[in-house]
């Protein structure tokens, strides 16, 4: 046999590699120290950033575009081509959430006007607005011809995103197309960690947990002081430094573009916005125009007057063309308050020191001397929400505004944005961006010392975005008061909660501070979409503190049964007006089991189910809100199985009867884990006897009997070999 | 001319054959999906699959290694022809690829042993993960027992067969008596409370749970690479079968035997674990690893007679791990081995460089990527990638025997219909060319159980069927689990696996041309039937019998040629 013929050459052969082979581990094992120190080790206080978040958040680098994209990265500023190409990408990469529009169809709008698409074109280079519609299956709901949108449901609440009213105000449309980008990336992304520390949607925006900090989870105050101030504004971990409600849930987000249609239209004045950057502050802005830039739009004042016509050969007048778009809306238009009129009208002469540019600024378009009505008498009912002439009909025959295609966008999308068909406004809370002055700003704008009917409720929202930004929260007129602005408009005529928000410290930020303002901006257009079910509701609630004192179950108090059902407790306070609806109330709960084929080697590997959704019941028992007082229990039975051992995911949403449909228990698209074990039997006696004795049967009985075909095999054999042997 | 090498008995070639089939899948595997797959419900569709699966593959690798006398290569290159002795080579790498680290994973059994033996895994304060986790992050240690285990499979099949068969005819009697001891001290444990709850759940069925396609898959999982089918084992120690070997019934036994001890181990496991665990099911559906290096100390801490049950129940349980999984190791090498030594290479020399690979690309195995998981345990995460790429790879060794059976039959149809011996068309097919195989190498009048129509259907349809399952199961589940799946720089991700799956095979395939110009010697023993001509293989004029002469390999015709292997 081959294998006994060992040569001494080629023992001499093998040797050494033997020996090689006996020292190798000892070699390796010299590197003993270096593989080991591989486990991080923990500093006790003063935590630089390396030691918690991932490189890319540190380098402020977002998940969706690689590093080098500066635009996509928001070290950069959109055009309005990049930025209209950006969302038509984003349109098509998420066709289920989003669907791209540019202005509208057009058609008889609400004031019966026969309206064409041309109208909304900006007046100079001729642009439609481009818009985002943003909601769960886009593609699906009804169509609205007069807007042209998909994904119109009727139990979705509306509301209105709006950036860059005024051209020059540029973080104004990229707070809007962060948010996109955040909504695209986010949505059924659930548990991305934002920050790469481990932890998941630790850390939403605005203070959740109640304690005062706005940093929740207290990574950033972890951090040595040098770290805590990383946008540089002064502040130690305030809203937009590293580490400050910066791991925000996907689930909300989610929940908000599934209970939601977003109507975020980043630029309304592209013409003005255009020339402005190519014409008026050359690049770059934030060196030619310290703190001016180009604000309104293109409107040709000096050509021809009150019903213009566009004149694409001349050239734009810069001391008199233009309208302030924010002083072009109907309501209370023409008070010369913060805005002004045409001195003679159909004229515009600027001269000298008087009406230069500066004044010109906030011109607020031109009269309308035409009958609206029809009636025969011509501006007697001014838009001011009354009834002026008193003839039954409110505001029918206005004095001007809503002159300019983009104002004209806006007021025809509100007002014929109708889902449910009951002739008002979809859009029950509203946002407009704006520069700079770090402020959140609420109606009235139109008066000063004056309140309008929702005083403290608006203050009440404009807080929640005060405090998550770190802005001032302010009634319009008492910066300064104006007339004419998108907000005292939406209130004023369509109710609407609208908002408006100063971003930043210049018109035209330093690009490097982009990123980390427009971070800083990004909740509050969350915000904004959340309390869009029913504003006043919400904010009563806010105020008397009553969402906040209902409370779901803690998972230590949870009473799980020995089998069956697992009850839910949802403490509700006694002036909630909740809905039972299991639409809009219920508790939404999934398991998470260890995985059935675990990897060999790897670490536990777990399995989670979808969500489901199980229904509330009003019980009898009463409980303890968190200041103490009685509330209602409402009880929901999770049918989750006896066999599931791991955890019990659990979170409640509850609705109110008067519209409310997203207060969320815990708050910010949280929830809560339950540990349970297996509950159900391990089996019957007899049963896993008689399955005892098939499988033996089987296994071993087969096994005996192979052995023993086998032995007896051999036998013979033998015996054949010795007969044969025998024999020879 | 050359003796052939052979078996001495045919109780050798089983306990060997069983040897390669036992390992640690039994062991710590097969008690971690009946927990995690309903008990005693997971026991109906791993039966089914023993049959299914199991059983016919290894009939099929029983009756081809007999017949080719080759190891996977040439078994190959006859079965399938010379384009196709890639396959064999694929099949070879996919065994020592997991044998490079299948040595650290013995290792590990091999410390836990001796950490048994020291009682280090017993007494106050002692707290398994820590033990586990500055084990697995000292890379020095792991090398050290991973060292000695190729050390001890070196030693174990540097002769040849016939002491292959002597080390796991001792090894595989220790593990049965060690196996059984820890079985008696289990059930003891778990009755202590009056009642066998390991053992009711075990074998207790629900029926809902049947209907859940993943138990399905699992056992099927479970059955495919517990026994080792598909492997290239059983084709490279039939080999060495001697001559009037009956391949059914080794492979029956093989496969029964294998689940036998898999039930042993299943009930042992399981009646500690229910003996003192809190939640036992929780505890159950961990990672193998975990389960066996975590779970079961500190329940083994907890064994009944003072100091004496605990320590014979970790000793014993972990002796008889690592057993089970040398005898597997000695079945990788050795596969390995066969290969270079059918090329007309000196076994020494074969089994030292064999040694010496398992060795350095086991390295990074041990070393590289030991991460800790989110509870704090440590695991070995690109062992981890590899036993992912390697073990799924393992999938087509199957696939590559069954598209031999089904060429052969084809093949076979076509000449009897060329030579009228035949009827044309789908019934000749059907009643000729599907059952070709198993007329001609399984039916050969050696065996007591004549293989009937059963075995047919199983390899032309059950097995294609249940290969799919298995495979777009596993890929689907990845692909929807997975975070950017395509990245072949994430070793999660099926980028991963298919690029490493890609380049050996394309690598293999380019190099089938130089490997079918080296002639193959088959090692047949006197008087065996071992007719190829009906095989592609057969017009094959490079493939000779150990003995032959053959120009520039002169040496091996000769008893005392000295045989000096050209450079790997």
């Amino acid at each position: 046999m081959l294998a006994n013929r060992k040569t001494p050459i080629v023992a001499l052969k093998t040797r050494p590699s033997f020996g090689f082979l006996i020292c190798l581990p000892l070699l390796l094992s010299l590197m003993t120290p270096m593989v080991a120190s591989t486990i991080a080790q923990d500093e006790p206080a003063g935590l630089a950033p390396e030691d918690i978040w991932s490189d890319d958040y540190i380098n402020d680098i977002f998940p969706w575009a690689p590093a080098s994209d500066d635009i996509l990265q928001f070290k950069q500023y959109h055009t309005y081509e990049t930025m209209k190409t950006r969302m038509m990408r984003l349109a098509e990469e998420n066709p289920d959430i989003f669907e791209y529009h540019e202005g509208m169809n057009g058609g008889t709008n609400a004031r019966g006007e026969e309206v064409t698409a041309d109208a909304y074109e900006g007046w100079y280079y001729g642009h439609l607005s481009p818009w985002m519609k943003i909601t769960a299956d886009v593609q699906g709901g009804d169509y609205n011809e007069f807007v042209g949108d998909n994904g119109n449901y009727p139990d979705r609440h509306d509301v209105m995103i709006v950036g860059n009213h005024h051209a020059r105000e540029w973080m104004s449309y990229e707070v809007p197309m962060l948010q996109l980008e955040v909504i695209a990336f986010s949505y059924n992304n659930i548990g991305y960690d934002n920050d790469g520390d481990g932890l998941i949607d630790e850390d939403g925006w605005g203070d959740s947990n109640g304690d005062g900090i706005l940093d929740d989870d207290g990574d950033c105050l972890a951090m040595a002081s040098e770290h805590q101030d990383s946008n540089g504004d002064g502040v130690n971990c305030g809203p937009g430094d590293h580490g400050v409600d910066e791991d925000y849930s996907e689930q909300f987000i989610t929940d908000l573009v599934n209970l939601r249609e977003i109507y975020l239209i980043p630029m309304l004045n592209v013409d003005g916005n255009i020339y402005d950057r190519e014409v008026f502050c050359p690049a770059p802005a934030w060196e030619t125009c310290p703190s001016g830039g180009w604000r309104k739009n293109l409107r040709d004042n000096t050509y021809t007057g009150v019903t213009p016509l566009p004149d694409l050969n001349e050239e734009v007048d810069e001391d008199c063309d233009g309208v302030d778009l924010n002083r072009n809306y109907q309501f209370e238009w023409g008070a010369p308050l913060g805005a002004t009129g045409p001195l003679i009208p159909g004229t515009c002469s600027p001269s000298e020191g008087e009406l230069d540019g500066s004044n010109n600024d906030v011109y607020n378009g031109p009269v309308d001397d035409r009958d609206n009505d029809g009636d025969g008498q011509v501006n007697e009912d001014h838009v001011d929400g009354k009834d002026d002439d008193a003839d039954g009909v409110t505001d029918e025959d206005w004095w001007g505004g809503n002159s300019e295609p983009e104002t004209k966008f806006i007021q025809d999308m509100t007002e014929m944005n109708d889902d449910d068909g009951d002739g008002a406004s979809e859009f029950k809370s509203t946002l407009t961006h704006h520069s700079y002055s770090e402020l959140i700003l609420w109606p009235w704008g139109h008066c000063t010392d004056c309140e309008s009917p929702d005083h403290a409720q608006l203050e009440y929202h404009g807080q929640q975005m005060a405090d998550m930004t770190l802005y001032a929260n302010l009634q319009s007129s008492s910066l300064y008061p104006t007339s004419g602005d998108f907000c005292d408009w939406h209130y004023g005529v369509h109710g609407s909660y609208c908002y408006t928000s100063e971003i930043g410290t210049a018109f035209h930020q330093r690009p490097e501070d982009i990123d980390h303002i427009a971070v800083r901006n990004l909740g509050i257009g969350f915000y904004i979409a959340e309390i869009a079910d029913n504003p006043r509701e919400r904010a009563d609630n806010g105020i008397a503190n009553i969402s906040k004192n209902q409370n779901l179950q803690l998972p230590g108090l949870v009473d799980i049964p020995p089998k069956g059902d697992i009850p839910i407790d949802m403490c509700i306070s006694n002036d909630f007006a909740y809905s039972l609806d299991i639409d809009v109330s219920h508790i939404m709960y999934r398991t998470v089991k260890p995985n059935r084929a675990q990897s060999d080697f790897g670490p536990k590997e777990w399995s989670t189910t979808a969500w489901s959704m199980s229904p509330l019941r009003e019980t009898s028992s009463t409980c303890n809100l968190l200041n103490g007082e009685n509330g209602t229990v409402l009880r929901s039975n999770l049918p989750v199985p006896d066999t599931v051992s791991g955890q019990v995911h659990y979170k409640a949403m509850l609705g109110t009867l008067s519209g409310g449909d997203l207060y969320l228990y815990p708050p910010n698209g949280g929830y809560y884990v339950l540990e349970i074990d297996y509950r159900a039997d391990y089996g019957g006696l007899f049963g896993a006897l008689f399955m005892f004795l098939v499988v033996a049967g089987f296994v071993w009985g087969g096994l005996a009997i192979c052995l023993r075909m086998m032995l007896v095999d051999e036998n013979e054999k033998e015996f054949a070999d010795a007969i044969a042997e025998g024999g020879g | 001319m050359a003796q052939s090498d052979q078996f001495n008995g045919r109780l050798g070639l089983i306990f060997a054959s069983i040897g390669a089939a036992i390992g640690t899948g039994n062991i710590w595997r097969f008690p971690r999906m009946v927990g995690a797959n309903g008990g005693g419900t997971f026991l109906i569709p791993w039966l089914i699959f023993l049959f299914a699966w199991s059983i016919p593959l290894v009939i099929a690798e029983f009756a081809m290694g007999k017949r080719s006398r080759t190891g996977t290569i040439g078994t190959f290159r006859i079965f399938a022809g010379k384009k196709f002795a890639w396959m064999g080579l694929w099949t070879a790498w996919i065994s020592t690829a997991i044998g490079f680290y299948y040595a650290i994973v013995a290792g590990w059994t091999i410390k836990y042993f001796q950490l048994g033996i020291t009682g280090g895994l017993t007494g106050e304060g002692v707290d398994t993960t820590e033990v586990w986790n500055s084990f697995l992050q000292s890379p020095g240690q792991v090398i050290f027992f991973q060292f000695l285990v190729i050390v001890l499979t070196l030693a174990a099949i540097w002769k040849g067969a016939k002491a292959i068969e002597k080390v796991n005819v001792v090894l595989m009697i220790s593990l049965f008596v060690l196996l059984f001891m820890s079985l008696f001290l289990s059930l003891w444990m778990d009755f202590e409370d009056g009642s066998l709850d390991g053992a009711t759940f075990m074998f207790s069925v629900d029926f809902d749970l049947l209907f859940e396609p993943e138990i399905w898959i699992n056992a099927l999982s479970q059955s495919a690479w517990s026994c080792s089918a598909g492997m290239g084992m059983a084709i490279t120690y039939a080999v060495y079968m001697r001559k009037d070997e009956d391949t059914v019934l080794n492979a029956f036994t093989m496969g029964l035997a294998n689940n036998s001890i898999s039930i042993i181990a299943g009930l042992a496991v399981l009646s500690s674990i229910f003996a003192v665990s809190s939640d036992p099911l929780a505890t159950v559906t961990g990672g193998s690893s975990a389960i066996t290096f975590l779970a079961l100390p500190e329940v083994f801490a907890q064994a009944p007679g003072g100091a004496i049950g605990p320590f014979i129940m970790m000793s014993g349980f972990f002796l008889a791990l690592s057993f089970a999984a040398l005898t597997s190791m000695i079945s990788t090498v050795e596969l390995c081995v066969r290969n270079f030594v059918d090329h007309g290479y000196n076994r020494e020399r074969s089994v030292a460089i064999t040694g010496l690979a398992l060795f350095i690309f086991g390295l990074p195995s041990a070393v590289i990527w030991i991460k800790l998981d989110s509870s704090g345990v440590a695991f070995p995460e690109f062992l981890e990638v590899q036993d992912h790429i390697w073990g799924y790879g393992l999938m087509f060794s199957g696939l590559f025997i069954a598209f031999s059976i089904w060429k052969y039959g084809f093949l076979r149809w076509k000449a009897q219909v060329a030579a009228g011996e035949a009827p044309p068309g789908l019934k000749g097919y059907l009643g000729v060319g599907v059952s070709a195989f198993r007329d001609d190498f399984i039916n050969t009048g050696d065996n007591d159980i004549e293989v009937g129509r059963w075995w047919d259907i199983l390899l032309y349809i059950a097995f294609p069927i249940l290969f799919t399952v298995l495979m777009v199961s596993y890929f689907s589940d990845m692909i929807a689990n997975t975070e950017d799946v395509w990245n072949p720089a994430n070793p999660k991700g099926l980028g991963i696996i298919l690029s490493f799956w890609g380049v050996i095979a394309v690598a293999f395939i380019f190099l089938n041309k130089y490997l079918i110009q080296r002639p193959i010697f088959r090692n047949i023993p006197e008087g065996a039937d071992v007719d190829i001509s009906t095989l592609p293989g057969g017009q094959d004029d490079k493939v000779h019998q150990l003995g032959d002469f053959v120009p520039g390999f002169e040496h091996l015709a000769s008893e005392d040629a000295v045989f000096e292997a050209e450079a790997v």
